[in-house]
């Protein structure tokens, strides 16, 4: 079997390595256009607010000796009816199955001076100070043009910019966030929610300017300068992040004639419909379900289509279905800001079957949760500013356990065990409690050898076993025998 | 009624030194007889803690109470034999061994050397278990021996071989512990299981750096109360996860000892990209725990680290983490973790799991495991199979192969390609294995079923032949607890009625069997004979005797020579691989092989109490621990007893895919919502591996005791369950 992956991303990669693990017999090609190993794109917002070491990014890869990987070298065509792909340096590669990993790219918005004049609009690279975060070049660009501090204006607040908002302003820059949009990360976000995000936004020291979009740039000799808004500010600006969302790339499939939407169409099978040895996954993919644009979605899609190429006794076959609900889980990797959602959040109607809806919004504690339970699951949530329960009801969301009867409770505790509860005091307790847990001792028996004559825990222990095991109830032995002796006037 | 402690606790000079029949800690004790005792179930030994660098004198209840198990009421005194009517009767001890005699030479004939299966023990002494593992190999010719500590260690010896090339248990004494500014221990709820092993903490919790995880609020948990540390609780399953994400920040921010990577290890790369897919966000839904935590877990471990100017950091793994089907997996990433900080093979850090038998250290080293033979050598590498058929006087050709380890060794029982007779020595699988009623139906398809029990344990009653066997404090020998360290057990009293030490029976046997020397009964001489078989292995006890341990005290090993001081600090000078490096090895999180499903939505743990000890045979004969525990039960959160609308102490019916039984609940904000825990020590309707399933880890054999997807439902009628042992009565054909 002779398969090619095009793509070498976070996606690309994992099916990869896993494809070479599972079917020692396959004959794999990866061809991927960035020159780097495959890396965590994940993480690069966490390398812009320097939180992660852009060197300890890379991700497990297929080793040279199960695969042939071409790295930074493109794939201009594909030939489907000769099955081959044909790269930059003109060489053709024979396959039986072709998986598209080719992700997508950063939008650009089309902004008046944005890109340096001349050439065509497409191709002419953006004026200096201006940049995506899509790739490790992009994040050292940033990191290079905001070394602890500037003017920083970032476009768009979805789940990256705010990501780039908090992290740039933890490293002291001076940020502007500017959303297209009245609510932030409207995708996910109610009214509420957003406005309490805004709150915790502008608490960490960013401007957030909502409704309002980029109308221009001033880049005098190439280098930004100014960012023009609709509501007719002018923002001074070192820097520019465009946070404004994704573009599949689906150049390469189109050109095959593979039906494309906004990503490549595929089937449940992650086949695409019109030619069943050519298949699609991550960011360049449409599934039926819907792209998620999280990287757990292609993961997931990666390991399913592996399964379902298993080398096994039977026929191979389809990938089952996509397993879990944890793939429209959002979590929003900003310091000081807890922010997870999850599920699809639709208003329910009245009805004893419908969904459950609670909620909790307290602005001035900038906290807000919204939960909804259906047949007893919590099937989607928002959470902001309490971070064990974002843990515990994204666990709870990923996993499908049993939510508790009345789902006000969802909100009012954390769902895990809670902290540990430290020991009683000696004073508290009742004679038949139990001070010493290792021997059974109560605090009656200690008491009653403190009464018979013991004065210190070694000769309470002695007579009793008390504090013998573990120990850590020899400080409530002292304070019984403390306090014994406050009773009693000491014998002069 | 506990014995009254005498008022010269310590000072005893007439009692024996020696120490407790339980747990791995071993704690120090002085047995001194009782005059007139016996009578009337009065206690015939007193019990004090003994001052030692392990316990520091401390005993639990378990150790204070452990004489009355040496009277307990149905003690077996005399070999039993079943007869054609299914009814054990008492016989005599040449008609018990004869009868063994005739049977397994019935099986070996009919069916080869493979037809006899020994199951061991992790409580047995070395001297034990090194007889054991010979009579398998050079008496019966069999390759199938394992045995119950497959389920305790063998996923922490099979990381730590790989990834250190050394298991000794914790390669550091214990008192150690009390410097270090950071412990991280993962799935171990020492404060119930061997409580005096706390002291060692009182450091580290003054410092605030004490880290547990577990998915319950247990008693070791609840140490970390107050400022004393940090408590982890993870969904079930999910530790790997944690350790990932622990093994990301370090790596993500550069928080690792360079000079010590660089100087003695390999592998960095690798394990960089496993742990790059493991970001504390990612892993925070996975796991449950908020990524905020994990990010400080790991910095304040890294902060603790000498690379970094802390005073020392361990990581010390438990059941927890490593009863797991990626239990190797689990504590790799532990190692793994260790390794990154520079805390392996150096003074005041380290990385060590905690054993959990008395002796399942010991057990492991010197033959009960399947694949090994005495000195931690391995049964498939041709030099050490010579270096131990030379001493034991046999050709190297003549030792079997490897076996298979305890689960699938249970599983094959009584098939046609299985072994048809099993002798058991020092456990009680029947509780203790999972999925018991499996175990059940594999012994009853056997032919002989041969048991070595102290009293009649639910796996001794289905025994065709039972042998009584001595008690800890009725016998010689030495057992090697969860530092390593070998200590010896004494002699304080004589074994009541016919109980015979199992060397004694080993040799009795062996003669039958046409084997008539290389089986002493005495277990000084077994020990320098042991000494020998494992000269120049890696658990080299080489330089000690009965003699040198009673002169000198306890000694570490490796202890090469009679001159050598023995080895309290292992791995200082290297590791004991082929280039002298530590391997970082890449993990993969997988999930369990039981996943939560629609109708099994939530997760069942099973562990220990306090006052029982592993399947209870012992603990449950002592009134005071019976009385404090006396019968199984649920303990789930509030939230869940809400869900299914119980109180406190109303019956539960639990099912898994292996089965279903039915216990009260014990209500409880200690525990996840989602998490429902049994302890493991009872028989019968309230046996919690009715519940667990057989699938093991492929590297280790291991079983995952730890998480098995469950239905939890109301059972409200009033079940009166009978705690009545069932004794399965089986025809001899």
């Amino acid at each position: 079997m002779r398969i090619v992956v095009i793509g070498h991303g976070m996606v690309g990669s994992r099916v990869a390595a896993d494809l070479a693990a599972a079917d020692p017999g396959a004959r794999l090609t990866v061809l991927g256009q960035e020159d780097h190993d495959p890396y965590n794109r994940v993480q690069l917002s966490s390398v812009v607010a320097g939180k992660a070491d852009p060197a300890a990014l890379a991700l497990e890869q297929v080793g040279p000796e199960r695969a042939r990987v071409l790295r930074g070298v493109r794939a201009v065509r594909i030939d489907r009816a000769s099955h081959l792909v044909h790269d930059e340096l003109g060489e053709a590669h024979p396959y039986d199955r072709l998986v598209l990993a080719t992700g997508s790219a950063a939008r650009i918005p089309d902004v008046p001076g944005l890109r340096a004049p001349g050439g065509a609009a497409e191709e002419s690279p953006l004026v200096d100070g201006v940049s995506p975060l899509k790739d490790l070049d992009d994040a050292e660009r940033i990191l290079r043009r905001c070394d602890g501090g500037g003017e920083v204006v970032v476009l768009g607040a979805g789940v990256l910019g705010i990501e780039v908002a908090t992290g740039l302003a933890g490293r002291g820059a001076r940020v502007t966030l500017v959303h297209h949009r009245e609510r932030l990360m409207e995708r996910q976000l109610d009214r509420d929610a957003s406005e309490i995000v805004h709150g915790a936004l502008e608490t960490l020291g960013i401007t957030v300017v909502t409704s309002a979009s980029a109308t221009g740039v001033d880049a005098p000799e190439g280098r930004l300068e100014t960012v023009h808004l609709s509501d007719g500010s002018a923002r001074p600006a070192d820097l520019l992040v465009l946070c404004t969302g994704t573009v599949p790339q689906t150049a390469l499939a189109e050109a095959a004639g593979l039906e494309c939407g906004a990503g490549v169409l595929v089937g449940e099978d992650l086949a695409c419909p019109g030619d069943p040895d050519v298949f699609a996954i991550g960011d360049c993919a449409q599934p039926p379900e819907g792209a998620s644009g999280l990287v757990a979605q292609g993961w997931e899609q990666a390991r399913r289509l592996v399964e379902s190429w298993r080398p096994r006794e039977e026929e191979s076959r389809a990938p089952g279905p996509p397993r879990g609900t944890g793939g429209d889980l959002v979590r929003v990797k900003a310091v000081g800001l807890a922010l997870v959602t999850m599920g699809r959040i639709e208003r329910p109607g009245p009805g004893l079957h419908a969904p459950r809806s609670v909620r909790l919004a307290d602005p001035s504690g900038g906290r807000f949760t919204e939960v909804v339970v259906h047949e007893g699951r919590l099937v989607a949530a928002t959470i902001v500013g309490d971070e064990d329960a974002a843990a515990e009801l994204s666990a709870a969301f990923t996993l499908r356990t049993p939510v508790p009867r009345d789902p006000v409770h969802l909100l009012a505790r954390p769902l895990a065990a809670r902290a540990a509860a430290p020991a009683a005091s000696a004073a508290d307790m009742a004679e038949d409690d139990v001070l010493c847990q290792c021997n059974g001792v109560t605090k009656g028996t200690v008491c009653a050898a403190v009464a018979g004559g013991c004065g210190s825990t070694a000769e309470v222990s002695r007579a009793t076993r008390a504090g013998t095991g573990c120990g850590t109830c020899r400080s409530r032995i002292q304070e019984l025998l403390d306090a014994s002796r406050d009773r009693e006037p000491a014998p002069v | 009624m506990p014995s009254t402690p005498s008022a010269s606790a310590g000072t005893a000079p007439s009692g024996t030194a020696t120490h407790c029949p339980y747990c791995a800690l071993q704690c120090a004790q002085t047995l001194t007889p009782v005059a007139g005792g016996g009578a009337d179930g009065a206690p015939v030994l007193t019990v004090e803690g003994r001052d030692f660098p392990t316990n520091q004198g401390g005993l639990c209840r378990k150790g204070w109470t452990s004489a009355e198990v040496l009277t307990a009421p149905d003690r077996l005194t005399a070999p039993q034999l079943r007869g054609a009517d299914g009814v054990l009767r008492e016989v005599s001890w040449d008609a018990a061994l004869d009868h063994v005699e005739a049977r397994l030479r019935e099986q070996r004939e009919r069916r080869g050397a493979d037809a006899v299966a020994v199951f061991g023990g992790g409580g047995l002494t070395n001297e034990k278990a090194y007889a054991l593992g010979k009579f398998t190999r050079v008496v019966l010719g069999s390759r199938l021996i394992d045995y119950n500590g497959r389920f305790c260690m063998s996923a922490a010896a099979t990381a730590s071989n790989r990834s250190l090339g050394l298991d000794r248990g914790l390669p550091f004494p214990l008192p150690d512990l009390a410097g270090a500014d950071c412990v991280l221990l993962l799935g171990s709820n020492l404060a119930a299981t061997m409580p005096p092993f706390v002291q060692h903490l009182e450091g580290v919790r003054s410092r605030g750096g004490l880290v547990v995880t577990d998915p319950r609020g247990s008693a070791t948990a609840a140490l970390t109360a107050e400022g004393a540390g940090v408590h982890l609780a993870p969904v079930p399953g999910t530790d790997l996860v944690v350790l990932l994400a622990l093994l990301h920040v370090v790596l993500a921010e550069d928080l690792v000892d360079h000079e010590y990577l660089a100087a003695r290890t390999t592998g960095l790369e690798a394990l960089r990209a496993s742990a790059a897919a493991w970001w504390p966000e990612r892993a925070e839904a996975v796991c449950g725990v908020p990524a905020r935590r994990l990010r400080q877990v790991a910095r304040m471990l890294a902060d603790a680290s000498p690379s970094r100017g802390g005073r020392g950091a361990y990581v010390l793994t438990g059941r927890g983490v490593e009863q797991s089907t990626q239990g190797t997996a689990t504590v790799t990433a532990a190692i793994d973790l260790a390794l990154l900080l520079g805390l392996v093979g150096r003074r005041g850090s380290g990385y060590g799991p905690l054993t959990g038998q008395g002796n399942g250290q010991g057990g492991r080293e010197h033959g009960l495991k399947a694949d090994q033979l005495p000195g931690y050598r391995k049964i498939t590498d041709p030099e050490d199979r010579a270096h131990v058929a030379a001493v034991w006087g046999v050709d190297p050709e003549s030792l079997p192969g490897p076996g298979v380890p305890a689960v699938e060794l249970l599983g094959m029982l009584g098939r046609p390609v299985g072994p048809s007779a099993l002798i058991v020595c020092g456990a009680n699988p029947v509780v203790s294995a999972p999925d018991v009623s499996r175990v059940r139906e594999r012994l009853a398809a056997l032919d002989l079923l041969v048991v070595m029990d102290t009293v009649p344990s639910e796996t001794a009653l289905l025994a065709d032949v039972l042998l009584p066997v001595t008690q800890w404090a009725e016998e010689e020998g030495t057992m090697t607890n969860l530092e390593g360290r070998v200590i010896r057990r004494r002699r304080a009293r004589e074994a009541p009625g016919g109980a015979r030490s199992e060397l004694w029976i080993l040799r009795e046997l062996a003669a039958r069997l046409g084997v008539p020397t290389g089986f002493p009964a005495e277990a000084s001489a077994v020990f320098d004979e042991l000494a020998r078989a494992s000269a120049g292995g890696r658990a080299d006890y080489s330089g000690l005797s009965h003699e040198r341990l009673d002169r000198e005290g306890s000694m570490h090993w490796p202890v090469p020579g009679p001159d050598h001081p023995g080895t309290p600090h292992a791995l200082l000078d290297g590791f004991p691989t082929a280039d002298g490096r530590a391997r970082l090895l890449p993990v993969t999180h997988e999930d369990p092989a039981d996943p939560l499903r629609a109708d099994a939505p939530l997760h069942l743990v099973t562990g220990r109490l306090l006052e029982q000890y592993q399947s209870g045979a012992q603990t449950r004969r002592v009134p005071s621990l019976l009385a404090a525990r006396p019968a199984a039960f649920a303990q789930m959160h509030p939230l869940l007893a809400d869900l299914l609308g119980i109180e406190d102490g109303e019956e539960v019916l639990l099912r898994t895919r292996s089965g279903e039984l039915r216990v009260p609940a014990e209500v409880t904000e200690e525990i996840r919502p989602d998490t429902v825990f049994m302890p493991f020590h009872y028989p019968g309707e309230g046996s919690a591996n009715l519940l667990t399933g057989s699938a093991t880890d492929p590297l280790s054999g291991m079983p995952g005791f730890k998480v098995t997807a469950l239905e939890v439902l109301p059972a409200p009628r009033p079940v009166p369950v009978p705690d009545v042992v069932t004794v399965q009565q089986r025809s001899i054909v």
